[in-house]
């Protein structure tokens, strides 16, 4: 055919460049989301039967499903009034249908006149309107299994756009090259003077060659093929008289809306490839993926892991913080960073991401039979999510710095405007094979699992194995009751306490230790106001704890040895007056001065029984109690880590805002020292004890000396229990209320670290408040010396009394250089 | 595409004790634009519950009304036709096909709703329809025990109206459906 080298001599000029329609927007992006054939020897008229079709397909669909109720479907029967009647529950009448459909239609518009109101002169009138809500509802009606979800009608804007910006392309050609445009039908132009014998044959026969209909005016046009090909090409893809005729014209005003509906639904369905957009939209677990997971999550989990590899300590550090990855990739993926990115931005960042090639990559088989492996296996996904990580690490330095979860979020969300989008892109592509690989890894998307890789480097040595498969909830929801029943426990024990003072020994130790740990609750649970009403009960109270404290800082032998040892003899003094009036501390203390260990364990063993379900039996199977203890903590270390309970969170929050007692520094001293011992490796099971009751408390020390530090919370923390070592042993009110509100903390992570900062800072003041307010009762039962429960020791008690005071006093000098620090 | 709702005598709780459940199943909130109802329902409970279906509501007074500022009649105006309400007990003989189309004239409407007859008719008449609805409930009427209990939906789309009507005979819904459309010539002033 004559015509034949002309064409593939376009053909191929415009494949060379690269990319074959690279002017032209809507075509490329049609070849490249698999509407029009791509191959390199498609000519334009099968680009133009291609689109035809295509076009065709949305008209019949059109026709189909939009309904107008009053239109009877057939020309013949109307429809039976029965079944067709506007009230009618039969789901098929058209007027249901017709009534489903303005539903959709009202979602549809809730979204689209928030559409680019920065681009409005294009998205907001109401013909552009009226076409993406088509567009929209049809594609909808076609899928029902996924509906609407917002965020389709951002990944329809630009493709309408780009559409648009062809065809404004396309005029400005018409205008440059306007004879190219005259509407010919059989090549010839006749001009009105022309007389049939001057015909110029050899013109004529020029022209023939050319059988798209374009024409050249006798000697004054070049002719099509001199043209640049881009220009050719738009000049053949408007030509009305090519191939399928007007259906064909690839650049159409009229078809627009069709050509918009194919892309978007070759974009949303994958178009057979890996890619498909609509599965970020839905709720349900990939097809063939392995976890249960929806897509999002998935992606937003190998976004994760592919950062992991690339920038560990950025990884890491995000994960700390708790920043799941879906909270801000989510947006990035279902709109495809549209919202991230001004629209002239998004084109090109689109022109990369639909260059890549969507097929699904096989794995080389390793375990898994069945391939596919995550939503993003394919060229294009890795792109996506290389293009993802990019983004991130260009935020590294300010994401680094933060502390705060939300800061984080904020940045991530807001993405900066001013931007080098090459050099983005061009980071992307090089990450790109880093991210076939990736996928290709198959990151294990168990919740726990992806975070809990990163947990060994952020507990830092704590050795115990992260029991992944401790439940998170029940710890949560177990908590809460068990904290609000031992409280109401307590308070009706206070009664008894009070009224009978008999000499209670010891029943058995888990009674002592229960009771002392109720009255720590009720001790945490009351304001430092009920600690004036309290007065008598309260110094015992505090030696109790303060003790408690001892005990534990004993066995965790840390470097302020001495200053213990010294302290314990202050505190053995109080023991037995301060135990007289509870008795079973009596017992206990005697038990702690022995014995720290035993006494160490069954405190633990009491905490166990507030952390964990099913308490640990006391007397024997210590290791089984330590190790479920050290489970529950590690545990409570990945809840902690993890961010994942709300109902964790929620009672975290009803936790620390009961126990308005501070966990100050004294009990930072002490988990350090629990770090310590636990690096150290075995003081035995009550050792072990010890260190679960320290390691709530070392998650608060870390979560504070975080909130504190400049980014390396390690340091903060060694700054802090530095600052704090030589206060720790007087540490009274804080220690039992520390050791709760770890364990609360512990249990529950969900705070944001803003939260955090606020509580602890909040939680130094009441600390500060209570010493205060010991020493004030203190001073007062020496001066009175009545109405305090423990009749038999007051002597002791005003003994007592003095070292009580002077140890809150070293508390608050110890929270000020606390302060100071911060 | 606008749907009225067009019911009336109801006489709940006197003569009914409530719509039937086939009516009630279809009738829900968020379809219909407008409710018009001719009245005796006869008390509030029965108002809020229209209001439900639809906060556009028109009622006019019948007699056995518990509600006595109902009006007499109404007239409303929806797309291109112009409605007009009121019970029928004040136009006598009650049904009368001339003397409802005297008030229609009176009131200078294209589609009179009137009831109290307890029976479903829709007359063309001249130029305009004069549409009974029936009883909702099918409660007795003083002409008649043998009531059918019917309502109309109006289907105002431009110039054209569709009347559906939802009859209970024996248990079961009937519907059926009758086009009018409006002439455009002017009533002679």
């Amino acid at each position: 055919m004559a015509a034949g080298p002309i064409e593939s001599a376009v053909v191929e000029s415009c494949v060379v460049e690269g990319r074959r329609f690279g002017d032209l927007r809507g075509v490329q992006w049609r070849i490249d989301l698999g509407i029009l054939p791509s191959s390199a020897s498609s000519t334009i008229d099968d680009l133009r039967r291609v689109t035809a079709n295509s076009r065709r397909g949305y008209a019949s669909l059109r026709r189909q499903l939009l309904i107008d109720p009053h239109v009877p479907k057939d020309g013949s029967n109307s429809p039976d009034p029965v079944i067709d009647n506007p009230l009618s529950q039969n789901p098929d009448s058209m007027w249901g249908r017709f009534f489903r459909n303005a539903e959709l239609e009202k979602m549809v518009d809730q979204d689209l006149s928030r559409l680019y109101p920065e681009h409005g002169s294009y998205f907001q009138t109401p013909g552009c309107q009226a076409m993406l809500r088509r567009i929209l509802l049809l594609w909808c009606l076609r899928h029902p299994e996924y509906g609407y979800r917002q965020g389709m009608h951002e990944v329809l804007a630009p493709l309408l756009y780009v559409l648009q910006a062809d065809m404004e392309h396309l005029s400005e050609v018409r205008n440059l090259y306007e004879d190219h445009f005259a509407d010919k039908f059989d090549g010839f132009s006749f001009h009105e003077n022309d007389l049939t014998y001057k015909f110029d044959f050899k013109k004529f026969s020029e022209s023939t060659e050319d059988d798209k209909g374009s024409e050249k005016s006798p000697g004054r046009i070049t002719s099509l093929s001199e043209l640049d090909p881009k220009v050719q090409a738009v000049i053949l893809f408007s030509d009305a008289y090519g191939a399928e005729g007007e259906l064909g014209i690839l650049l159409s005003e009229k078809f627009m809306e069709h050509d918009a509906y194919c892309m978007f639904d070759a974009l949303m369905s994958g178009a057979g490839g890996a890619i498909s957009m609509a599965q970020f939209f839905s709720p349900s677990p990939y097809g063939s993926s392995h976890t249960g997971y929806p897509p999002v999550i998935e992606a937003s989990a190998a976004l994760y892991h592919l950062l992991s590899l690339v920038d560990s300590s950025l990884h890491s550090h995000l994960v700390e913080l708790g920043v799941e990855p879906q909270y801000f990739a989510l947006r990035w993926f279902r709109v495809l960073f549209g919202r991230e990115f001004a629209l002239e931005d998004l084109l090109i960042i689109w022109d990369e991401i639909f260059a890549c090639d969507n097929k699904k990559l096989e794995k080389p088989c390793e375990n898994d039979a069945d391939s596919s492996s995550g939503v993003l296996n394919s060229s294009r996904g890795a792109f996506i999510s290389a293009f993802a990580v990019t983004m991130i690490l260009h935020l590294r330095s300010s994401l680094l710095a933060t502390e705060n979860a939300t800061k984080c979020l904020q940045r991530l969300l807001n993405f900066p405007e001013d931007i080098n989008l090459g050099k983005l892109i061009a980071k992307a592509k090089s990450l790109q094979a880093l991210a076939v690989d990736a996928n290709n890894s198959a990151p294990v998307i168990d919740h726990t699992g992806v975070y809990g890789r990163s947990q060994p480097t952020v507990i830092r040595g704590h050795s115990h194995s992260v029991d992944l498969s401790s439940p998170k909830t029940p710890l949560g929801s177990v908590v809460p009751e068990s904290y609000w029943e031992e409280k109401w426990r307590v308070l009706h024990k206070e009664e008894e306490i009070k009224q009978n003072n008999a000499e209670k020994q010891v029943p058995t130790r888990r009674n002592g230790w229960s009771e002392k740990v109720r009255m720590r609750l009720t001790r945490t649970e009351s304001d430092p106001t009920s600690s004036i009403v309290d007065n008598g009960r309260k110094v015992p109270k505090s030696s109790v704890r303060r003790s408690l404290l001892k005990d534990l800082a004993q066995q965790l032998g840390a470097d302020e040895d001495a200053e213990k040892l010294i302290d314990d003899e202050n505190i053995e003094q109080e023991v037995p007056g301060d135990v007289v009036g509870q008795d079973n501390n009596d017992g206990n203390f005697t038990c702690t001065s022995e014995q720290s260990g035993s006494t160490g364990s069954a405190a633990s063993e009491q905490n166990s029984s507030i952390f964990s379900d099913p308490p640990s039996p006391i007397s024997d199977a210590n290791d089984h109690g330590n190790r479920s203890e050290r489970s529950s903590v590690a545990s409570n270390f990945s809840a902690n880590e993890n961010d994942a309970n709300d109902n964790s969170a929620e009672a975290s929050c009803t936790n620390l805002e009961a126990p308005p007692l501070p966990s100050s520094d004294p009990p930072h001293g002490t988990s350090v020292k629990s770090e310590q011992s636990v690096d150290s490796g075995g003081k035995g099971p009550a050792g072990l004890k010890e260190r679960k009751l320290l390691s709530g408390k070392f998650q608060w020390l870390w979560k504070f000396g975080r909130n504190g530090g400049e980014g390396t919370s390690e340091k903060g923390v060694c700054d802090s229990t530095k600052a704090v070592n030589c206060g720790i042993n007087p540490d009274d009110p804080a220690v039992s209320s520390t050791v709760d509100i770890s364990s609360n903390s512990g249990i529950s992570k969900g705070e944001s670290v803003d939260q955090n900062l606020m509580f602890s800072l909040r939680n130094l003041g009441h600390s500060m408040l209570e010493n205060i307010q010991v020493i004030e009762s203190v001073f007062q039962q020496d001066r009175g010396q009545v109405g305090t429960l423990e009749n038999l020791s007051k002597n002791v008690l005003a003994g007592k009394g003095q070292v009580t005071a002077m140890a809150a006093l070293k508390e608050l000098r110890k929270i000020s250089n606390l302060l100071s620090e911060m | 595409m606008v749907l009225v709702l067009a019911l009336g005598d109801l006489h709940i709780p006197h003569r009914a004790a409530d719509l039937p459940a086939k009516f009630k199943s279809m009738l829900v909130p968020g379809k219909i634009q407008h409710v018009i109802c001719t009245g005796n329902l006869c008390i509030k409970e029965v108002h809020d519950y229209l209001k439900t279906l639809c906060p556009d509501l028109h009622i006019t007074r019948g007699e056995y009304d518990a509600e006595t500022r109902y009006p007499e009649t109404k007239t409303l105006t929806i797309g291109q036709f112009k409605l007009g309400l009121c019970h029928g007990h004040q136009v006598v003989p009650w049904g009368d096909l001339d003397s409802l189309a005297m008030l229609q004239r009176q009131l200078d409407v294209d589609i009179l709703v009137t009831g109290h007859t307890h029976q479903f008719t829709a007359y063309k008449h001249e130029a305009g329809v004069v549409i009974n609805p029936g009883s909702a409930t099918g409660a007795y009427s003083s002409i008649t025990y043998d009531v059918n209990p019917s309502f109309v939906l109006m289907d105002i789309d431009a110039l054209r109206v569709v009347v559906y009507v939802y009859e209970l005979i024996d248990g079961e819904v009937k519907v059926d459906k009758i086009d009018f459309k409006k002439t455009t010539t002017q009533n002679a002033n």
